[in-house]
């Protein structure tokens, strides 16, 4: 369910797909087809990485471990429901871990169209604040994690360029380039996507002078009510050290969670019936 | 017994000359071999122990907080850009591609590099709907096209505590570029690069390059050349005296093969040995050169003394020899032991310096014996009997320097009460000179005033919140409870159920592991959270749940509690203490946690001034850093405390390097906590390159009293042995008492910092000053046995044996003078310093000894001028 994120990704929605998964309809996807096109595949994947279900939950976990081997940890709970298949979507991140950060929330309202900007808000319980996230950059950190706001977000498989590159007797190969090269710090990346399940396995990221700055992997697969979804990702980040390893649990798709779960009302009060393990 | 081993000595100097000259040219060999391994090593951080704790300690924060030696690049804004400052769409262009270029360098960490355009701005941003929005952006993505963008930068760095007056000057006339780099060795390298690009841009500011990596590396370099220069020119100047004095090229040679060889062997064996060369051991060669010459000078003279034509030249040499080897020999060794005293300082640069001089004097001694009999038994007969012509029509020539010693000699001789008050009065002056001796040393400063990293140090200083950096690190040294216990059951009341028993114990076995073996942490916190979670999802019987959530409570409760520097307490106190230290107006600028903290949570809020202020909550403090860490550089929040929020540090910025100045700021924080006790457990310390200089500069100070008052103890002990008389003894060491007196009180009234060069020159000046009362004393004694006459011994002692002092002080001093040409201040303050010495010694002896020995004659020399007894000194 971690489709919460999808749309998220920044490898068009890839890289959420190694966290989150889902695929939904996806059989017929999941006929690998010599005939492919590298814009039919990223399209697939991003079906698969991050709308699977018509909506989902998830309980995630990240162990942040940096180049020292020190180690932070961040537990939160997400829900997560699609206005449309490939389309629109509204997400609620609720933290339960550290402790001091218990009962902070992200609202996310994400719109898919060309041009458009999520709408983001926070709630803090420390400050007793509700504040608008500017869209701004999006690839910032996300919650001091090596996973940047947009692999959860999502990127759009229109901010870049793709090429099929080469094929494995398991997976597809894709090259992506960037449209707008300076709103990125990467100058390309080289993604491997599923053939059977569509889901993105490893993206890595190069900058100018061509060297691979930082990595994403799908660690684990498990299918969930059918959907295939990755439970374990993590990223590396290859030139300060440290990655950050993310966990997935209790995925649920299909639960029927009503709209007006996804509003305002819900950061200061959280929807305990849906958070319940 | 030493009559017989020094003729030995002599024989074998004058029998085997040939097998001498080939041992030597091997040895010389061999030691020339080991150049090319050569090592220079510039890091005042060497000036302490690698196990120093402060040290261990600087170097453990350092890591921690992941900071690291940069290049600081700075474009200041002249005289004709002062008006618009460097915020205008040019300069700032200048600003975006110097720092894209160094982010392409190689060697350079460019994730931490800090620039306009490398950093995070947050602000508020209004949304169409009305609603503020809290905005994480680049600063300054591109640089701006419009003035109006550009001055929009200056505004919003102005609104950034940590980022003004340290990345810009509030007046918009300054930027900096911050690079860390990798390994230090390449700064040179780089800023080179850097300077390159700068060259090519079109730029109405002043660029400087400096910061401590590239300060070091290039005094590195410029030692390098000083030993290039220095030593041979010290060399050149030694050979050319002795020529005057001799005027023979063949005859001085023998002096200049002893010098050479000394300072050859000396370097390749430390070379060798795998010492770095310091900038101490970097004077070695320089301070050997003059010394190494006085034994053969000694010799020289005497021989071409005593040579007359038709005299067996062998015979010559053993007498010669045989006379002045005890004197040698004593003066050698006391020069060996004011040297290796300095093996008493704690600091290894200098007892490096200390041990390979005062071998450096025994070899040149030993040398000296084998060598230059037999080198000089072997010169043709011309030579020598022209030598001996010049020798004597300049004995009986009264110009120049005898001319000069018969002066000194007619004032010696006469108002000799008057000239020791004058001394006491001297003596008095320099007590008070030295009680006005400033301690103060800053390695910057060894540069001269007209050093580009000199003028770019001022100007940085100027602009900016400092570019001097000492690090308070604040801990939290609460030991952690026992949670291994919370596994095994032991005393925490909750009994394990069955169905877990097995899996605890497991937890608990992680904790074993840990206890004996190194390396291994015991399981963090949020493993055993982890763990716990894991469990809770595959138990199913309610006891077992509720065990698992009641630990997890338990483990939850100890990580709060332990996360210190989210607590408003130990925050406030804090920033209280930034405030006092801003306050007293010794510090540019303060940078902590605290700022972080205000900074986002006043953009959280209403982006005003009022709400720059801590949350009152831990979560609140908490919630605030994780939006912080919510940006580009989310990292950068470890440079102010550790992910477990157990350490915190306040980053100080001062605007000098001087140990004086980072004194005044530890005193200022010590008073501070006295009277503002800490919260509890949290314990302070200072790390940074400014406090490390103050800590070796204080192990120096305390260390050369013991090294000065040890070397003292030792020589007077050998002069009284040697002259078999405390009054004697006493005597001997008056000289060198004043002449150290008087340089340490001069260098107090003048006002000249007493540094490390200058703390060196101590025990050094011990050891050299005492060969002239040495020489004095002993000549002074003989002659009276003869003559027992105080009035006849007085004016023989101001022919022969004065001249020959004032030579030697000569020779030494003038050795020296090559260092007054030196780029580097060090050097020169050691060139001045001992020419100083070398001449007030000698002025002192010449004059102050005979007026005691007359004035005191009956305790001097016993009422019947004891012959006997003196006699046996010899």
């Amino acid at each position: 369910m971690l489709d919460v994120y999808k749309g998220l990704k920044v490898t068009t929605k890839l890289t959420s797909a190694l966290f989150m998964t889902a695929m939904l309809g996806m059989s017929s996807q999941v006929i690998a087809n010599e005939a492919e096109t590298a814009q039919s595949i990223i399209k697939k994947a991003e079906l698969a990485a991050y709308y699977a279900g018509n909506d989902g939950k998830s309980q995630a976990r990240m162990l942040i471990v940096d180049s020292q081997d020190r180690k932070q940890m961040r537990q939160f709970t997400i829900l997560k429901k699609d206005v449309k298949d490939g389309g629109d979507q509204k997400m609620l991140v609720f933290f339960s871990r550290p402790t001091d950060v218990s009962g902070m929330v992200f609202r996310v309202e994400k719109h898919n169209g060309q041009g458009q900007e999520d709408d983001r808000w926070l709630y803090l319980p420390g400050l007793d604040l509700v504040k608008r996230i500017s869209a701004g950059d999006k690839r910032t950190s996300f919650v001091g994690s090596h996973f940047f706001y947009e692999d959860v977000s999502g990127r759009a498989t229109s901010e870049d360029t793709f090429e099929l590159v080469e094929q494995t007797d398991s997976a597809y190969i894709l090259s992506a380039k960037p449209k707008d090269p300076s709103s990125v710090e990467f100058s390309r990346y080289r993604v491997s996507i599923d053939k059977k399940t569509f889901l993105p396995m490893e993206i890595r990221f190069f900058d100018a002078k061509d060297n691979e700055t930082r990595r994403v992997e799908s660690l684990e697969v498990e299918t969930v009510q059918g959907f295939p979804t990755v439970t374990k990702s993590k990223v590396t980040d290859l030139v300060g050290g440290g990655y950050t390893l993310m966990e997935f649990r209790g995925i649920e798709y299909n639960l029927g969670l009503p709209d007006d779960l996804f509003t305002e009302r819900s950061l200061r009060t959280p929807p305990l019936e849906w958070l319940r393990k | 017994m030493i009559d017989s081993s020094i003729k030995r000595c002599v024989a074998l100097s004058l029998e085997k000359a040939h097998i001498i000259y080939w041992v030597m040219a091997v040895i010389a060999v061999v030691a020339m071999l080991q150049f090319p391994r050569i090592e220079i090593d510039t890091d005042p951080e060497n000036m302490l122990p690698a196990d120093n704790p402060q040290r261990v300690f600087h170097n453990q924060t350092k890591q921690e907080f992941g900071l690291y030696d940069a290049i600081v690049v700075g474009a200041v804004a002249d005289s004709q850009t002062q008006a618009t400052g460097l915020f205008t769409p040019n300069e700032l262009t200048n600003i975006k591609s110097v720092t894209d270029y160094i982010l392409t360098i190689d060697g350079v960490i460019g994730h931490e590099v800090m620039s306009l355009s490398e950093v995070d701005n947050i602000t508020q941003q209004t949304l169409e709907s009305g609603d503020k929005a809290i905005r994480f952006n680049w600063l300054m993505k591109q640089a701006p096209e419009q003035e109006s963008q550009a001055q929009e930068v200056l505004k919003h760095v102005k609104n950034l505590p940590l980022l003004n007056e340290t990345l810009a000057a509030e007046n918009g006339n300054a930027v900096a570029i911050y690079v860390p780099i990798v390994d230090k060795n390449q700064s040179y390298a780089i800023s080179q690069l850097i300077q390159d690009k700068i060259n090519t841009l079109d730029s109405k500011a002043q660029w400087h390059i400096t910061g401590l990596p590239v300060a070091e590396d290039q005094f590195g370099y410029e030692m390098f050349v000083q030993m290039g220069i220095s030593a041979p020119l010290a060399g050149l100047a030694i050979f050319i005296l002795l020529f005057l004095m001799f005027r023979s090229w063949s005859y001085i040679t023998a002096a200049m093969v002893v010098a050479m060889f000394t300072v050859v062997v000396t370097m390749g064996l430390l070379i060798g040995m795998g010492f770095t060369v310091h900038i101490m051991s970097s004077m070695i060669a320089i301070f050997l050169m003059p010394i190494a010459v006085v034994d053969s000078v000694h010799i020289m003279s005497e021989f071409a003394d005593r040579f007359k034509e038709g005299q067996d030249k062998r015979e010559v040499a053993k007498d010669v020899v045989s006379e002045l080897f005890t004197p040698m020999l004593f003066t050698s060794v006391t020069s060996t032991i004011g040297f290796l005293s300095l093996l008493l300082t704690p600091i290894p640069p200098v007892q490096i310096f200390g041990a390979f001089i005062g071998f450096g004097i025994i070899l040149a001694f030993i040398t000296t014996i084998l060598f230059v009999p037999a080198y000089l038994s072997r010169l043709s007969d011309e030579t020598l009997i022209a030598l001996q012509k010049t020798h004597q029509a300049q004995l009986e020539s009264k110009s120049g320097l005898n001319k000069l010693v018969s002066v000194i000699g007619r004032i010696a001789n006469k108002r000799q009460v008057l000239h020791i008050i004058l001394f006491v009065g001297v003596f008095a002056w320099s007590l008070v000179g030295i009680g006005k001796i400033e301690i103060n040393d800053n390695p910057v400063r060894w540069f001269k005033e007209s050093h580009p990293i000199r003028i770019a140090d001022k100007a940085l200083n100027n602009e900016f919140a400092g570019t001097y950096n000492a690090y308070l690190v604040m801990t939290d040294t609460t030991t952690r409870p026992d949670l291994k216990m919370l596994f095994t059951g032991d005393n925490m009341g909750s009994s394990i159920p069955e169905s877990l028993k097995g899996w605890a114990a497991k937890q608990a076995s992680r904790f074993d592991k840990v206890s004996g073996s190194e390396g291994e942490a015991e399981p963090s916190l949020s493993e055993l959270t982890f763990a716990i979670e894991d469990q809770l999802f595959m138990v199913e019987d309610e006891d077992a749940i509720k065990w698992l959530e009641n630990t997890l409570a338990k483990l939850e409760a100890v990580a709060k509690a332990e996360k210190r520097f989210v607590q408003p307490e130990v925050l406030g106190y804090m920033e209280s203490l930034q405030n006092h230290m801003a306050q007293s107006g010794l510090v540019g600028k303060t940078n902590a946690l605290t700022d972080v903290v205000k900074v986002v949570n006043r953009e959280l809020k209403s982006g005003e001034a009022k709400d720059y202020e801590l949350p009152t909550t831990a979560n609140g403090v908490a919630q605030t850093l994780i939006q912080y860490q919510s940006s580009h550089r989310p990292n950068d929040l470890w440079h102010f405390v550790t992910p477990d929020y157990k350490k915190a540090l306040i980053w100080t910025q001062l605007t000098s390097g001087d140990n004086q100045h980072m004194t005044a700021v530890i005193e200022l924080v010590e008073q501070f906590v006295a009277d503002n006790p800490l919260p509890q457990g949290i314990e302070v310390n200072w790390a940074g390159k400014a406090y490390i200089n103050v800590i070796w500069q204080e192990q120096m100070v305390a260390g050369m009293l013991d090294s000065l008052l040890s070397a003292f103890v030792i020589v007077f002990i050998m002069m009284v042995l040697l002259f078999r008389s405390v009054v004697f003894g006493v005597l001997a060491m008056l000289p060198l008492s004043l002449t150290i007196s008087f340089i340490y009180g001069l260098i107090g009234w003048i006002g000249k910092d007493y540094d490390m060069p200058i703390a060196v020159l101590s025990a050094l000046t011990l050891g050299l000053s005492v060969d002239f009362a040495i020489h004095f004393l002993e000549r002074a004694r003989a002659t009276f046995t003869k003559t027992q006459s105080i009035q006849q011994t007085m004016s023989i002692m101001f022919e022969e044996p004065a001249n020959a002092i004032t030579k030697n002080a000569l020779v030494v001093a003038l050795g020296f003078t090559p260092l007054l040409f030196a780029p580097l201040v060090p050097y020169v303050t050691v060139g001045v310093f001992l020419a100083s010495i070398m001449v007030v010694s000698a002025m002192v002896t010449l004059i102050m000894l005979p007026a005691l020995i007359t004035i005191l004659k009956g305790l001097v020399f016993g009422k019947t001028a004891n012959a006997n007894n003196s006699n046996s000194a010899n």
